[in-house]
Order: C-alpha cells, then structure tokens, then sequence
C-alpha cells in the first residue's frame, strides 16, 4: 500500500516544515563560508581542523568527529586572544552604540565570557553581604556582621546558569527560524554583556535605597540595548522582534535579580 | 567410587603439577636461606594451600559434581603452588624486594614530609631558583596541597559561627575546582605547563593563605584581620607569578594571572568574612 501514501494530497507538505528548509539553507551557506566554518561549530570537531568545503551540517552528526570534545587543542581556537583585545572587548560592551558584533566576527573568544561571569560571581556573593550587612546597619544599627554563605552558591548558580542557557535557548530558537548564528558568537556576546554589571556591584552597596534602584535600572536598560543590538546584528530582520524583546526582557530581569537577592 | 575416581585428572596436568612441585621444593631450600624470610616454607603464607600436596583441593570438591569441576579445579591448584613458587622466584630473582614497598611507614611518612617542606622552601620562599619553572617544582607532589587545601577548609569551618558544613564545602570547592580551571586557563591560552605540576603549584601557594587563615581564626579584630590576610595574600600572589607569567606568551601574561589573582582574592576575602 506504499503507493497510496505518497498519492495522499498532503504529502506536498512534507517539505515544507520549517527545520528541513533551514538545514538546506545551512548547508549552501556552508560551503561558502567553509574558512570560518571552524568557530560556528561547538563543540569542536576532528580536533579543530576541517578540511575547507565539507559541509559542516553534516559533520556534526558524523561519529569520527566526536574525539574533538575530549582534547584540549581543540578548545584552543576559542581562545586565541590576547590582553589588549580582551581589554578592547570589554571596554566597547560597555556602551552600547559601538559595534562589538563586527570586532567578536572573526574571531570570538570564550575566555571573556568564563572569567567575567566567574568574577561577577565572587563580586556578587563578596558585595551582596557587604551591601546586604550596611542596609541591616541603617535600619538598626545593633546589627553584627553575619556572612551568608550561600550567597556565594547563589551567585555561581544564577550566572553560570544564566551564560549556559540563555544563548543556547537563543541559538536553538535561531537555528528554528532558519537563521544561521554561532553558538560561540552567542556565548561570546552574552559574556560581555555582563561586564556592566560589575562597576555596578560596586556602586550597589552604597545603602541607600533610592540609589540602588536608579543604578540597576540604568544598568538593565544599558545590558538589554546591548544585547538587543547585537542580537539584532544576526537576525537583520524585523520579523524576529519578539524574540529580541524576549533577550532584553531576560537580561532586565537578571538585572532585577541581582537587586533584590544580593542587595535587598 | 573412591573420592580419586570422582575428579579424573588429565594425564599431562599431573605431569604439569609434578613439574611445578619440583620446583617449589626446589625453592623451599633457596628461600629459607634469604634472612629477611620466616624459616618455614613460604607456602604456609598463602591462603589457598594449605600443604605441599596438591591433592587437597581436589578432595574438597564434592564427589556430586559433573566432570566441569575438573577444569577449575586444575587451574585452581595449579594458580596455588605457581603463587608460592612465584613469591619464591621473584625473592630469588630479584635478590631483595623493592625497598619502598618493604620499608616502615615511617620512613615513607618521613620522604614525603621532607618533599613537601623542600617543595615548599623552594616556591614559597625566596631562593635562587624560583624563576627557573624547570627547576622549581621538578619533584612535583600533591601531597602538600592536598594537605594546604583541606587545613584551610577546616580552619574556615572552625571560624564560621553558622553553616561550618556549607562553609568548607564552598572552600574546598573553590580551591579544588580552581586549581584544575586555572590550569585547563593556561593550557587554553597556548601556554606551555604540565598539569600535575601546575596543579601542585597554585596548592603550594596557599600555605601563606592557610597561616593567615589560622591567625585570623585566633584573633578577633576585623584590622588586624584585614592586615594578616593582605600581608599573605600579597605573599602568595608573589608566589604564583614567576611560573605563572612564564608559562604563557609574554602578551597573554595578564589573561593568565588574572583568574590566579582572582582566587586567592576571593579566598582572602572569604577569612576576613568569615564570622
């Protein structure tokens, strides 16, 4: 009865769901790109190296690339930046008009984003007490210093699962609609975006409360432009603007996160 | 049916068990003359024989059994007379065991001591050799580290007033985890260190944090505190930097010291928070 499955007048359809066209689409785009082809895959493969003009869609799935995740050469590639990019980097997230997409494009690093996110997590727990012990101190002033340990646990859960997820959730989404995106340059982009935060732990523990509230507004408002901007930069239409709100709302609202668990 | 018919034996496996029991009574005279031996026969040492014969075992398996007792039951008594005459060989053809395998524990105890206090003096102290990384930390031991990593848990446990379980469990997580980050850091930047080596380093580099931890556990005054512990952080960051900066590409010297710094801030400030 095969035949009468394929006379069935939905079968025209079959070619039609969204994920198969972006596959094709990938594999054109592929073999055009092949020299960068290297940092749009991750985990790496066949060690880092690709022979140029193999189509990358189809060795992600191929079982002899696999041993690339076990070497440590393989990540090397990610992170072949030296002091003074990095720096660059860092300084141009901070305002969100520059172009950091254009500077990350050829060569985004992992590096950034892995010691911003651990920095911000040792100043989040580090200043959350210390901000958290100057509020209680103003209200009554017979408190006594108490450091809350699971600050620290807190800090490491929400940013690292923050930089882990969010990206990835974004590159899968991306990847649906048919838009070829790095999960790298995602990582990458997401990492720095975080660094704002950083002056502004600083800045949070000052115990006043109206203060407080302004610094993390501005600071969410500057994080989530800078995200949207970026993000918008891989889209290059404006058709996906709900899934750009959606990345400025995250963003705000680990901004507020910050606010009310590490600095109540 | 006599207990011998029950277990018919090979005709060549007997002659394969004679071959073997000539050659433990041959050895039973060449081992009773080694001093470092009990004089009686070294067979009596082991378990599973319990007399030069090896019938025995034979006779404990039940006559009820089907003929496939007879192929474990072979190599069961052959493995016993080869493991006698296997000790008795290699006392005999090595001349004396290995010496740290025979020594007291107290002589193992004292080298690794010696080690960790050499290894110490050599990283943490001034010497002539520190900026040699090839030479600094050849002898290379985890011992010290080990030891450094879980005092200065403890010592924080001790001094927290509340959640001393959570308080060491973050500590040596940190100090655990960051080692082994630290290095994969440098090995990813194109640096050129050996890991064990690297991850004995950044371990040895804590005792000045591990002294600080326990005079702040000893003392009570938050400027006191904050003084020890920027006097020994300050040590241990000088401690780090020679084989860290040496490690990676002059341009990269920052982007691996950094998280180096890092940590042991982060550890700095988690004695003096400690309450």
């Amino acid at each position: 009865m095969e035949e009468g499955y394929t006379s069935l007048p939905a079968s025209h359809l079959l070619g039609s769901v969204p994920a198969v066209i972006a596959e094709d689409k990938t594999t054109s785009i592929a073999s055009e790109a092949a020299s960068t082809a290297n940092l749009h895959l991750f985990p790496p493969s066949n060690g880092g190296y690709q022979a140029p003009g193999t189509p990358s869609g189809a060795d992600e799935q191929t079982t002899s690339s696999w041993q690339g995740v076990f070497s440590i050469s393989s990540y090397s590639s990610y992170f072949n930046v030296d002091t003074d990019v990095v720096v660059e980097r860092i300084i141009s997230s901070v305002y969100p008009m520059n172009d950091f997409y254009r500077k990350i494009d050829g060569n985004p690093d992992l590096y950034g984003p892995i010691w911003i996110s651990a920095t911000l997590m040792f100043m989040l727990a580090a200043l959350g007490n210390f901000g958290t012990y100057l509020m209680k101190k103003r209200n009554d002033s017979s408190t006594t210093w108490t450091f809350d340990v699971t600050y620290v646990e807190w800090s490491a859960c929400a940013i690292f699962g923050y930089m882990l997820a969010v990206p990835a959730a974004f590159y899968f989404l991306l990847q649906y609609f048919g838009f070829r995106t790095s999960l790298v340059r995602l990582w990458c982009m997401w990492g720095y975006s975080l660094f704002i935060f950083m002056p502004i732990c600083l800045l949070l523990v000052v115990p006043v409360e109206l203060f407080r509230w302004i610094i993390i507004l501005l600071a969410g408002i500057a994080s989530s432009w800078f995200i949207a901007v970026n993000l918008k930069a891989y889209t290059q239409s404006s058709d996906l603007m709900m899934l750009i709100v959606g990345a400025m709302v995250l963003q705000f609202a680990l901004a507020l996160f910050i606010k009310m668990f590490f600095f109540p | 049916m006599s207990h011998s018919d029950t277990i018919p034996l090979h005709p060549s496996s007997q002659s394969d068990i004679d071959e073997i029991e000539n050659l433990i009574n041959a050895d039973v005279h060449s081992v009773s003359v080694l001093p470092a031996r009990p004089p009686s026969p070294p067979r009596v040492s082991i378990p599973i024989s319990h007399s030069p014969s090896p019938l025995p075992p034979y006779q404990k398996v039940p006559p009820s059994a089907s003929p496939p007792p007879v192929v474990p039951a072979v190599p069961a008594a052959a493995a016993a007379p080869a493991g006698s005459s296997r000790i008795g060989i290699s006392s005999d053809a090595f001349g004396s065991p290995p010496d740290t395998l025979t020594e007291p524990v107290w002589d193992t105890v004292k080298r690794d001591l010696a080690r960790i206090v050499s290894n110490l003096k050599l990283v943490v102290f001034p010497n002539p050799y520190r900026e040699d990384p090839g030479r600094a930390l050849r002898d290379w031991d985890l011992w010290g580290p080990f030891f450094f990593i879980v005092f200065l848990g403890l010592t924080l446990s001790w001094s927290a007033s509340a959640k001393k379980s959570e308080v060491f469990a973050v500590a040596f997580a940190i100090l655990a985890a960051g080692a082994i980050i630290l290095t994969l850091n440098v090995l990813l930047l194109g640096g050129h260190i050996i890991f064990f080596q690297s991850l004995s380093l950044l371990g040895y580099c804590l005792f000045p944090l591990a002294i600080g931890a326990l005079i702040c556990m000893l003392e009570g005054n938050v400027i006191i505190k904050i003084v020890v512990v920027s006097i020994t952080l300050a040590w241990s960051c000088w401690a780090a930097y020679p084989f860290m900066s040496a490690a990676v590409n002059p341009r990269r010297k920052a982007l691996a010291l950094y998280p180096v710094f890092l940590m042991y801030i982060s550890v700095a400030f988690f004695i003096i928070a400690i309450d």
